[in-house]
């Protein structure tokens, strides 16, 4: 409960308070060595009083005595007055004098001093009177009397004040040699209390500071990225305790955050993979149809039955026809997948070109402008094949007149370009960047197509070439034709050399 | 943890240094306060105070008036000018005190101040020696007659001894010293106490004393002598006094007896100074056998001259005991107004047979401060 408290008080009070205190002990320590020194200036001062008092009681005496002697000659009232006074003051110090019996031999001298000085004043008074009644025999006697007290009572106060002095002296040497002692201790309490008060001090400012220090370190640990440090247990509700506190449950919501984040990003993902496995899965699927469908071999066996058959026939055309129909279908069969040379892509285009133009009787002018030392350069296959598809069903199809297409390989600089051009209805700006990055969908798939879209085309193209730039697409505008640029790197030729 | 037991031991160290500063500041304040207050005060007046039998007896009375919570102040040894036993008889009574112990002796200047103390009210009591005629109340001494007895004794005892001695010497003597010289004048001598060589017995008295008591201790001494000596011992018995006037002269009076042909062969001292001073001079004038002491006191100087054979023996007073009576006799007085007129101090007689256990008592003396 105690504790409790004493944990609830704030830093600034606490520090306050531990300098206040400090402070308090050495101002009482150093008052209490002000006191003892004070104390001890003050016997000193006080061990030669008793002296001065005797001194001063003995020259009073002297002064009745003269007084008196002064009387007897001259018996004048001026000194009659002046022994009268003086008998006055020397009583007066009498009464000062001690009385008791004690085991102090002082006080015994002065009791026995105030005695003979009574007797002494009397047999003085008697002589005085004697004197005034001019009895000359009785005052004698009584003079006579009194000199002698006189000289006893002188012969004890100087005993006594000897005896003082050689007590005081002692006491003296004693207090001095106490005041020594004193002033060791005093030393010694001021480094004590000098050497606590440091301790003190050293052992507030750490207990005080150990908890900053942890948060500190915690902090450091945060600041390198380290979410999973142990929580500082919050020891005392001050300042310290409420700053870590803060800390605490500012580390805790940074985690919990990250941890938000983190699932978010998570869920995003899944959704994203999820999409993109529908898709190929979806393609998948349209693929597994598809070789469900047509069994290539069958076809590829039926197409040759019937290319026999044409020409059994005799008709040779037929047969050209669906001989070259086989090879198209046994090309895409085969080469889909591989890597192949550009007089292998080109001669597949040949054939297609050759089944549209039977199909659509002879609607295409097919041209060639082809370096023949580029044709045995690798690039992947069925690329050319699906681009010249397009040129037909996008470009020349919907235009009423005649087609062209221009098929052209050359060189530029270190890089290899093959040109597909055609006259048809061109493409705008829009649909190039769609082409181009890939978002755009072609509706349906269109009859006579293998599925093979641009996108397939560019990132497969991307993938051999290991180059972003291996596709352009220029069109002067509507109706102005649209040309297809594709670059291959020049080392596929090297390595084929 | 460390600063913590550190600062705890500081803290107490500083508590430990607090209590001693207080502690400082009540003893300065405590040796003012401790007084003690005494019905009565007493004075004790002596014709020196330096011989250790008037400390002994100053002792012995202090411990007695302690006791009946009385207080007794020697005077002479707190005023630092000498002064007279009469003219401390004035100052004592001057000062109002409930009593005077004064070693007294019959002068008549001492008798009129005895008077006039016992006229102002305070009883006076005699030590050691009396003033009879006074108005004092009461006397403390010792039995002068029984002491002058035990003297007498020892003397006798001394001269059966060196008889003894002397005959077993003188036989051996015969024998050896084939002289006639020699021989004639054993013969003529004779043996210790015969007719031609008696015993010479001297006590030292004090010339000027007008002491009864050391009447009274003489004719002890005299009539021991004569009743119980035998017949063939002739003794001659004399009194030599001694100067002591003033503070030497008694030094140089024993000196002068040694001087002289007729060096007495026992020696009877009446107080502690003159058995010091005989006791010297006996050593230094080669005289030791030859003289025997009978001393007075126990002394430490005494005590170690009886264990050297010096000193035959001593007689020694209860001092303490003396001192006790006198504090007695006052206290008596005071409750009752009357007091018994004499107080008789025992005494004891220290000789070689018995002084080891006071040299022992002597060295345990010593090692108590």
């Amino acid at each position: 409960m105690k504790f409790r408290k004493l944990s609830s008080i704030s830093l600034q009070v606490k520090i306050s308070s531990i300098y206040i205190f400090t402070n308090l002990l050495v101002m009482i320590v150093n008052v209490i060595l002000l006191l003892g020194i004070n104390n001890i200036s003050n016997r000193l001062d006080m061990v030669y009083q008793d002296n001065l008092h005797l001194n001063e009681l003995s020259d009073s005496l002297t002064v009745v005595q003269d007084n008196m002697t002064d009387y007897l000659s001259s018996k004048t009232s001026d000194s009659l007055e002046d022994y009268y006074r003086s008998e006055q003051d020397y009583r007066m110090m009498l009464e000062d004098l001690n009385e008791e019996i004690t085991g102090i031999s002082f006080d015994r001298m002065e009791r026995n001093i105030k005695y003979m000085s009574e007797d002494y004043l009397e047999e003085v008074s008697q002589t005085i009177e004697a004197k005034r009644g001019r009895n000359v025999e009785k005052y004698r006697i009584h003079y006579e009397k009194a000199t002698q007290m006189y000289e006893y009572i002188n012969t004890y106060i100087s005993s006594l004040n000897m005896e003082k002095f050689r007590n005081n002296s002692e006491q003296y040497s004693a207090l001095l040699q106490r005041f020594r002692l004193f002033e060791v201790t005093s030393l010694i309490s001021m480094v004590l209390v000098m050497t606590s008060n440091v301790c003190i001090i050293i052992s507030f400012v750490g207990t005080s500071i150990r908890p900053l220090k942890k948060l500190a370190g915690s902090a450091d640990e945060v600041a390198k990225g380290n979410f999973d440090i142990e929580l500082l247990p919050v020891e005392s509700e001050d300042e310290v305790g409420v700053v870590t506190g803060a800390f605490n449950q500012m580390v805790v919501s940074i985690g919990k955050y990250i941890e938000r984040l983190r699932e978010s990003m998570e869920a995003e993902r899944a959704l994203k993979e999820r999409e993109l496995m529908m898709e190929a899965h979806l393609k998948d699927a349209r693929l597994k149809y598809l070789q469900a469908q047509i069994n290539p071999h069958f076809l590829f066996n039926t197409l040759n039955a019937g290319a026999q058959l044409a020409m059994m026939e005799g008709a040779d055309r037929t047969y050209d026809y669906v001989q070259k129909v086989a090879q198209f279908y046994r090309y895409n069969m085969k080469k889909s997948e591989e890597t192949v040379t550009i007089e292998d892509e080109i001669e597949m285009v040949d054939y297609y070109v050759y089944i549209l133009n039977v199909r659509f009787a002879g609607d295409i002018h097919y041209e060639k402008k082809i370096d023949p030392s580029l044709l045995s350069v690798e690039m992947p296959g069925m690329i050319l094949q699906p681009i010249v598809e397009n040129c037909v069903n996008h470009g020349i199809r919907e235009m009423g007149s005649e087609g062209k297409i221009c098929l052209s390989v050359y060189r530029v600089e270190h890089s290899v370009c093959i040109s597909v051009k055609d006259n048809g209805i061109g493409m705008s700006r829009e649909t190039i960047d769609k082409v181009m990055s890939g978002t755009y969908r072609e509706e349906g798939m269109a009859a006579g197509s293998n599925g093979i879209g641009m996108d397939n085309v560019i990132s497969r193209m991307k993938l051999f070439t290991k180059n972003e730039d291996v596709m352009a697409i220029s069109s002067e505008g509507e109706g102005m034709g649209t040309e297809v640029f594709l670059y291959l790197n020049d080392r596929q030729e090297t390595r084929q050399e | 943890m460390w600063t913590m037991i550190l600062t705890t031991v500081c803290i107490v160290m500083t508590m430990v240094m607090a209590v001693y500063v207080i502690w400082f500041y009540q003893s300065g304040l405590v040796e003012e306060t401790e007084k003690e207050s005494y019905d009565k005060y007493y004075i004790m007046i002596t014709e020196d105070s330096k011989s250790s039998i008037w400390k002994s007896i100053y002792q012995g009375a202090c411990e007695r008036a302690l006791e009946e919570n009385a207080y007794v102040d020697w005077l002479g040894d707190t005023l630092f000018e000498e002064y007279s036993v009469e003219e401390l008889m004035q100052i004592a009574t001057a000062s109002a005190v409930d009593g005077i112990i004064v070693t007294a002796n019959e002068n008549d200047e001492l008798t009129g101040l005895i008077n006039e103390a016992a006229a102002e009210g305070i009883p006076v009591v005699t030590l050691y020696g009396d003033n009879t005629k006074s108005a004092r109340c009461s006397f403390v001494g010792v039995g002068s007659y029984n002491m002058g007895r035990e003297y007498g004794k020892q003397a006798l005892k001394i001269i059966n001894e060196r008889r003894e001695e002397e005959t077993a010497e003188g036989a051996i003597g015969l024998i050896v010293e084939k002289d006639g010289m020699v021989q004639a004048a054993v013969e003529e001598d004779g043996i210790l106490g015969s007719k031609n060589r008696p015993v010479k017995v001297a006590v030292l008295v004090n010339a000027y004393a007008q002491d009864l008591d050391q009447n009274i201790l003489c004719s002890g001494i005299q009539e021991t002598i004569e009743q119980e000596r035998s017949e063939d011992i002739e003794i001659e018995l004399s009194l030599i006094s001694v100067d002591d006037t003033n503070a030497f002269s008694v030094e140089e009076s024993i000196r002068d007896i040694f001087m002289e042909q007729d060096v007495p062969d026992i020696m009877i001292c009446l107080n502690e100074l003159t058995t010091t001073c005989v006791y010297q001079a006996v050593v230094d004038y080669n005289k030791v056998g030859e003289v025997s002491i009978l001393g007075y006191y126990d002394s430490d100087t005494i005590i170690h001259a009886i264990d050297r054979n010096v000193i035959y023996a001593t007689v020694a007073i209860d001092t303490k005991q003396m001192g006790g009576f006198c504090i007695d006799a006052l206290q008596e007085y005071h409750e009752l107004g009357y007091t018994s007129q004499y107080f008789t101090a025992d005494i004891r007689l220290i000789c070689k047979d018995n002084v080891a256990e006071y040299l022992k008592r002597g060295e345990n003396a010593d090692e108590i401060p």
